[in-house]
């Protein structure tokens, strides 16, 4: 829905380009499907397209650039003005409905402000980065071959779908693209749908992210219901918002409130974040793709795009106890997540907690500054605009510092499984040998010993023709005597496969008689060796260490990104993460409502400084754990580039904070960069962070980094790691990390299996028992109502349509039969419709 | 406005797809013919070449000639027709003094458009549907079959001339020409196949039924001329102003409405349709859909909106109960009746009448206007809305439902057609085609983005318009004030949601079915009609996705008949 008649202002070229920031990948699409299904399995499809892989990277290319040039142009010409170019299906003066009489118009529109750009870069930059990383990931897997165009597919889908919600001029497109997220999310977590735990972790994303999403729905009816429009146009116009604020303040306040929990639901935020850490059962690039550069940050924009409702001066102070309740679900999530990081073992669902945690970071600066927004009078005053400006600015900086690294840290996480999965492969080929027994010959061959058939005898039963050799069909209709089972034609090449061993589509009696044995054998010896190969995972820290010497750029990219997500001093994360806790504890000053946010995330610095440690030293550090880990090789080159490249955006952050990314605000009067040049800017931030002239945030930054920096990671370094194995070198800027380790673990160790036995850890290790409490009450309370539900639908519902439809076929009936092929009847019929005509006229002159 | 004397200056010139027309209708009579005859002087030997008869030429002695001279002379009207808006409209009327005859304007050249776009479509789809065959056939049926080549063209091109008349006509006595002049040839186009019993009975009883209505439609006609003393419009406009209360005029105008409710298959005028189009030959049936409910509605838009209104009982016109009556039977009883219907062209054609039923509603949403002093600017502003939706509805109804009797028509060249069966398993057959027909079903029903949707949409949207007009001038809002011509747009919304039973069932049997026994094949290639259908197919999705471009034309059309008021 674009527009009012002001949306037709276009402003720049890049403006109007914009839509094919989403419509490329969009067309992709259908492209990449396609052809997968036409090229599957052909040399060049995989060779040289890489299963679509390469068909999807130059139009994410061809999106990160149009993003960018729209981007710098925003920056250059336009800084500070909302620009909006449309494309308009239709247009209509039919409805004019509520506070605004405005012509409504069908269509698609580009909103760009500060927010958006901000989103904008995230998404489009780092979906090319995951993409190429994907590239080395995906197609080296034997497990993704001939189905890796299913996963580009849903891939870029999924990226347009948030380059879409990001870019949309309303909320309903918004809601539209928020849906396509939700929907592709569940076929990528779902990605090996053969696995349950993967289905089941895709249905419970999906699930737990509609209950939201209903809420979402819920309030964005009420806001149409307010304003009679869903475009941002319309809803931020200030005399709307004013005229709202006038006549129901309260039912506006209902409206966000609604639609923030369904950010909660799409951002995994206590109580709605149960999802999240299943989500892992998709591939890692899928990881990457949600946490760091789409779905969890949808949430965040949604709120963040809520500013304009709170910055309104008609809505002084009355969303004051919203935001309270924002900060309040976020402090909660931060220290509630980090704690359950605590106690993971698995690399991937550290890096999950992290992400919850992080992401909770980010809904308590927001929400202290949308308080900030609402309670202060900064429209007039100069500094309390400063104040609003950098504390919205703060939290949308960390969620730009936490994308990069998030990203870079899923991805160089995937790189460790990557290569400890090959590793182990390379160590015990013969393991996954068994996978492809089809169960089928296995219940062939029991059928055949219970029966006390020989192979012999079977195969001259089943082979119909008397050739000497059994096809497909044969084979088929055998199974199908024999009650194993009715296959369809593809599950039965599947078969035949297992048993051709010549591969000429055709079984003699020496194969299947080989493979049977075999396959009986196996079945005998018991499936040790099979559980075996299940049992290592490739993904648990424990089966991992001292990998620093192994895999070091790796390494390396992980050091930076957990430094990053920490807060460690003058890298990335740092100056968002100082500027959230910094302006929580500004508002808990005001309200004490905010000191238990303000709390929470002090805390959660020491948490994440630990777990985030913990994390590293136990994958790179210490000796290897396994004989598998002493055995991986660095990973391939599609994999390092965004490794990379993301390792320097990280250590860059300190020109971020210095080009004046923390006065990031969608505020037309407050350009977006800060007028300081960048050598200014940087000691400006500088004397911020570390010498602040108001002695309590003097001291609270210090309380931060005592926390977060020297705590924290002191009690991970004397219980994790230590020194590599003798002979093994690494990097030199690994030495100080590594010696510091040996040296604290050395002097400080102590023994936490106290804690790690303690009934604490067991409820953390169960994650709280909340995915425990949800199943119960989905049993108890939804299934009881579903199974009700069910009764009512199958006998009332049903019940009235089949009545209808059986009624309204006896009507066509009938209606029929009086179109009796006779034209007497005919011409009866139109002298009676004649009567009726006259009599209507009649009636009304009369 | 420029006035040009018939066969005046200019006059050609003004009129140039209709003269398009008639040349194509003497070039289809006189080329085929032409040989190398002569005449010899009586009581001499002088031989005269003369030309018609003899030994023929190769290539106007091929049969195919007809269909292409037909579809060609169609696309150049169409063509021309379409150029009249690229120059900017040069509005002009044919008058021999104050008798205005035809109007050429952005309106009826609207219409035209519908018309030859709809006819050029349907020859060319024609072409596989009778098969010529070459000389050498020397069959019975393949002789047959080639010398009917011409006539059934040539009934196609009066068809056209037909209805462009009655789109130009500003005199009801000229429109009823016009409409006569294509029902006659529609007529004969029904019953064209004779040699099948359902073409001749199906074109027998659409032309007794028809006959019927037309002589009712021509008394009301005489008694309005016994009325009024003229079937000008514009005549007739300032005498309903005067006195329309009379009996006289409301006699005439019940009587015409039985004659356009017939034409527009409205019910229960419409018993013949679902015959006639089963029995007839499916692009000609398409075109019964599409251009003859158009010119139906036409004349319906001329006399209730020309003639009768504006009218002042209540600030609503006379006929407004009555065709709001109508409207609603129809639609629901078009759409009850396809729910049932195992032939497909039935469905569609009892479809056709539910359309027809929508469209009736429109006008009828025009009639609740107010036209008192105050509501004027109003009024014409809805009125004008309402007429868009009314012009876009017929223009892309040209697009989708010609476009599924064309995918008919393929079906029909192998016997098919006929059951619903016979689509079965259609889209593994001919995965083109079923997509094709998916499309149109969709549209039909609808289905966003499609034109189908947004032609319903401007139709219901523009009927709310005017149920609301009163309620947004007092700008308080309460239910009672909303005018009853809201339950049409209500209706119109429950009825929708019926046909999509039907016309989903299309698609299941394309898709889910196995094809009917002996059908296995492919089906035959026609690769005309396969055009004609992709162009169908483009400009379903097209209007609906870029509808702004149409409906903008349209709008200029609906201003240039609601501006004249």
């Amino acid at each position: 829905m674009a527009g009012t008649g002001s949306s037709e202002i276009v402003h720049s070229t890049a403006a109007q380009y914009a839509p094919f920031i989403l419509l490329l990948p969009m067309l992709a699409f259908p492209i990449i499907l396609f052809l997968g299904k036409m090229l599957n399995g052909q040399k060049v499809w995989k060779e040289t397209l890489k299963e679509g892989g390469l068909i999807a990277l130059p139009v994410m290319g061809a999106s990160l650039a149009l993003s960018l040039w729209l981007i710098s142009d925003f920056i250059g010409a336009y800084g500070g003005v909302d620009k909006l170019s449309d494309w308009t299906w239709f247009t209509s003066s039919m409805w004019n409905s509520g506070v605004v009489t405005t012509e409504i118009s069908f269509g698609f529109g580009v909103h760009i402000d500060h927010i958006t750009v901000m989103l904008l870069f995230i998404a489009s930059f780092l979906c090319l980065l995951i993409n190429t990383f994907a590239v080395g990931y995906m197609n080296t897997d034997p497990i993704n071959d001939n189905r890796n165009h299913r996963f580009y597919a849903e891939f870029v889908l999924f990226c347009s779908g948030m380059l879409g919600m990001v870019l949309a001029d309303s909320f309903l497109w918004l809601f539209i693209f928020w849906e396509l997220m939700g929907l592709c999310s569940y076929l990528l977590i779902g990605f090996y749908y053969e696995r349950p735990s993967a289905a089941y972790a895709a249905k419970k994303a999906f699930l737990t992210t509609r209950v939201g999403d209903v809420f979402l729905m819920v309030g964005l009816a009420v806001l149409w219901d307010l304003f009679g429009s869903l475009d941002y146009a319309v809803v931020f116009n200030e005399y709307n918002i004013d005229k709202v604020a006038a006549s129901n303040p309260g039912t506006l306040a209902w409206a966000l409130g609604l639609m923030f929990i369904g950010a909660v639901g799409k951002s995994a935020q206590f109580p709605l974040h149960v999802w999240l850490p299943d989500a892992m059962e998709g591939p890692t690039p899928v990881s990457a793709l949600i946490h760091a550069a789409t779905m969890v940050n949808a949430g965040l924009y949604l709120v963040a795009r809520m500013f304009p409702f709170f910055g309104a001066e008609s809505m002084h102070g009355e969303l004051a106890d919203l935001a309270f309740i924002i900060a309040a679900i976020g402090g909660t999530t931060a220290v509630m997540a980090a704690a359950i990081a605590f106690v993971q073992h698995d690399l991937k669902k550290v890096l999950a907690y992290s992400t919850m945690s992080q992401l909770a970071y980010i809904f308590t600066g927001l929400g202290a500054a949308l308080y900030l927004a609402n309670t202060l009078d900064w429209h007039h005053d100069y500094k309390a605009h400063g104040i609003v400006i950098v504390a919205f600015g703060a939290a949308l900086f960390h969620l730009f510092n936490h994308a990069m690294a998030k990203g870079m840290l899923f991805m160089a996480s995937g790189a460790v499984i990557h290569e400890v999965h090959h590793a182990h492969h390379h160590l015990h080929p013969h393991d996954d040998h068994h996978d492809e027994d089809p169960e089928e010959l296995l219940m062939l061959a029991n059928y055949l010993a219970d029966t006390g058939q020989s192979v012999f005898g079977f195969f001259n039963s089943i082979d119909l023709d008397q050739s000497g050799e059994v096809d497909t069909y044969e084979f088929q209709t055998a199974l199908k005597k024999a009650d194993i089972a009715d296959l369809p034609p593809w599950d039965m090449q599947r078969l035949m496969k297992a048993v051709d061993m010549d591969g000429n589509g055709r079984i003699n009696v020496p194969e299947l008689e080989l493979t049977l044995g075999r396959v009986h054998l196996a079945s005998l010896a018991g499936d040790d060796h099979h559980d075996h190969h299940d049992e290592f995972d490739a993904q648990s820290m424990e089966n991992m260490g001292g990998l620093a010497s192994k895999m070091p750029l790796t390494a390396t990219a992980m050091l930076v990104g957990s430094l990053s997500i920490m807060g460690f001093p003058l890298i990335g994360g740092f100056w968002s993460k100082e500027g959230i806790i910094a302006n929580t504890w500004r508002v808990a000053l005001e309200d004490p409502r905010f000191f238990y946010p303000a709390f929470c995330v002090l805390l959660g610095a020491g948490m994440t400084g630990f777990y985030m440690s913990r994390m590293w030293l136990k994958t790179f550090a210490g000796s290897p754990k396994t004989e598998v880990a002493a055995h991986v090789h660095p990973t391939n080159t599609w994999i390092k580039i965004p490794l990379f490249v993301l390792t320097f955006f990280s250590l860059g952050g300190i020109l971020f904070a210095g080009m004046g990314f923390t006065h990031w605000a969608p505020d037309i009067e407050y350009g977006l960069m800060s007028d300081k040049g960048l050598i200014e800017g940087i000691l400006y931030e500088m004397e911020h962070a570390f010498a602040n002239h108001d002695s309590f945030f003097l001291v609270l930054s210090y309380v931060a980094l005592f926390f977060g920096a020297i705590v924290g990671p002191g009690l991970a370094l004397s219980l994790y790691g230590g020194k590599l194995d003798e002979g093994e070198t690494s990097k030199p800027w690994f030495a100080p990390v590594l010696a510091l380790n040996a040296a604290v673990k050395g002097r400080y160790h102590w023994d936490n299996s106290a804690f790690g036995s303690s009934g604490f850890a067991t409820a953390l290790e169960n994650r709280l028992y909340f995915d425990h409490y949800y199943d119960l009450a989905m049993l108890k309370i939804v299934a009881a109502f579903s199974t009700k539900a069910a009764e009512a639908d199958s006998s009332v519902i049903d019940g009235t349509v089949k009545t209808v439809e059986r009624t309204s076929q006896q009507l066509s009936t009938k209606l029929r039969s009086l179109t009796t092929g006779s034209a007497r009847d005919y011409i009866l019929m139109a002298a009676l419709g004649t009567l009726v005509l006259f009599g209507l006229i009649w009636g009304v002159v009369a | 406005m420029e006035k040009i004397e018939p066969f005046g200056e200019g006059f050609v010139v003004a009129l140039a797809p209709e003269f398009v027309l008639v040349v194509g209708l003497f070039t289809l009579m006189i080329v085929p013919n032409l040989g190398d005859a002569k005449f010899r002087i009586p009581l001499t030997q002088i031989r005269i070449p003369w030309f018609f008869g003899g030994s023929r030429a190769k290539f106007e002695s091929d049969p195919r000639l007809p269909g292409l001279f037909a579809t060609s002379f169609l696309t150049v009207a169409f063509v021309l027709a379409t150029m009249s808006f690229v120059n900017g409209m040069n509005r002009t009327q044919i008058a021999s003094g104050d008798n205005v005859m035809l109007q050429v304007d952005e309106f009826s050249r609207m219409f035209e458009l519908i018309f030859y776009g709809a006819l050029a479509l349907a020859s060319a789809a024609s072409v596989n549907r009778m098969p010529a065959t070459t000389r050498a056939d020397r069959t019975a049926s393949g002789l047959y079959n080639n010398r009917r080549q011409v006539d059934f063209y040539i009934l196609l091109m009066t068809t056209g001339l037909g209805m462009s008349v009655v789109a130009l006509a500003q005199d009801l006595f000229l429109l009823f020409i016009g409409l006569e002049l294509a029902s006659f040839s529609t007529y004969v186009l029904v019953s064209f196949m004779k040699e099948t019993k359902e073409g001749t009975e199906a074109g027998m009883k659409y032309f007794i039924v028809g006959s019927v209505a037309s002589g009712v439609g021509l008394y009301g006609l005489s008694l309005l001329y016994l009325w009024a003393g003229s079937l000008q419009f514009s005549a007739l406009e300032v005498a309903f102003a005067a006195n329309g209360m009379e009996s006289l005029p409301l006699i005439a105008l019940g009587m015409l409405l039985v004659g356009f409710g017939f034409k527009v298959s409205a019910a229960p005028f419409h018993f013949a349709a679902p015959d006639a189009y089963a029995g007839a030959t499916a692009p000609v049936a398409g075109v019964l859909a599409t251009a003859s409910k158009a010119m139906g509605i036409l004349g319906l838009l001329r006399v209730l909106l020309a003639v009768a209104s504006p009218e002042a009982t209540d600030g609503a016109a006379v006929w407004l109960v009555a065709l709001g009556v109508l409207s609603v039977v129809t639609m629901t009883w078009g759409n009850i009746a396809a729910l049932g219907s195992t032939n497909p062209k039935r469905m569609l054609a009892y479809s056709s009448v539910a359309h027809a039923g929508y469209m009736m509603a429109a006008i009828t949403a025009i009639g609740a206007l107010n036209w008192e002093d105050g509501h004027v600017n109003l009024s014409n502003d809805a009125a004008l809305v309402v007429v868009t939706a009314l012009i876009f509805h017929l223009t892309v109804l040209v697009c989708f439902k010609l476009g599924a009797f064309l995918v008919l028509s393929l079906l029909e060249s192998e016997k098919g057609g006929h059951t619903l069966e016979s689509l079965g398993g259609l889209a593994k057959r001919d995965p083109f085609l079923a997509v094709a027909m998916f499309v149109f079903m969709m549209s039909l029903a609808g289905v966003p983005p499609l034109s189908g949707f947004v032609s319903k949409l401007l139709v219901i949207m523009g009927i709310v318009k005017v149920a609301l007009l009163d309620v947004t001038v007092n700008s308080d809002l309460s239910f009672a004030d909303i005018h009853w011509v809201w339950y049409l747009a209500l209706a119109m919304v429950i009825n929708s949601a019926i046909s999509v039973f039907y016309y989903l069932r299309v698609g299941l049997v394309m898709y889910f079915n196995d094809p009917e026994e002996g059908r296995e094949g492919p089906l035959p290639a026609g690769r005309p009609v396969r055009l004609a259908i992709l162009a169908c197919l483009v400009t379903t999705v097209f209007f609906g996705v870029g509808a702004g471009q149409l409906i903008a034309l349209c709008e200029s059309a609906a201003n240039a008949l609601v501006g004249a008021w």
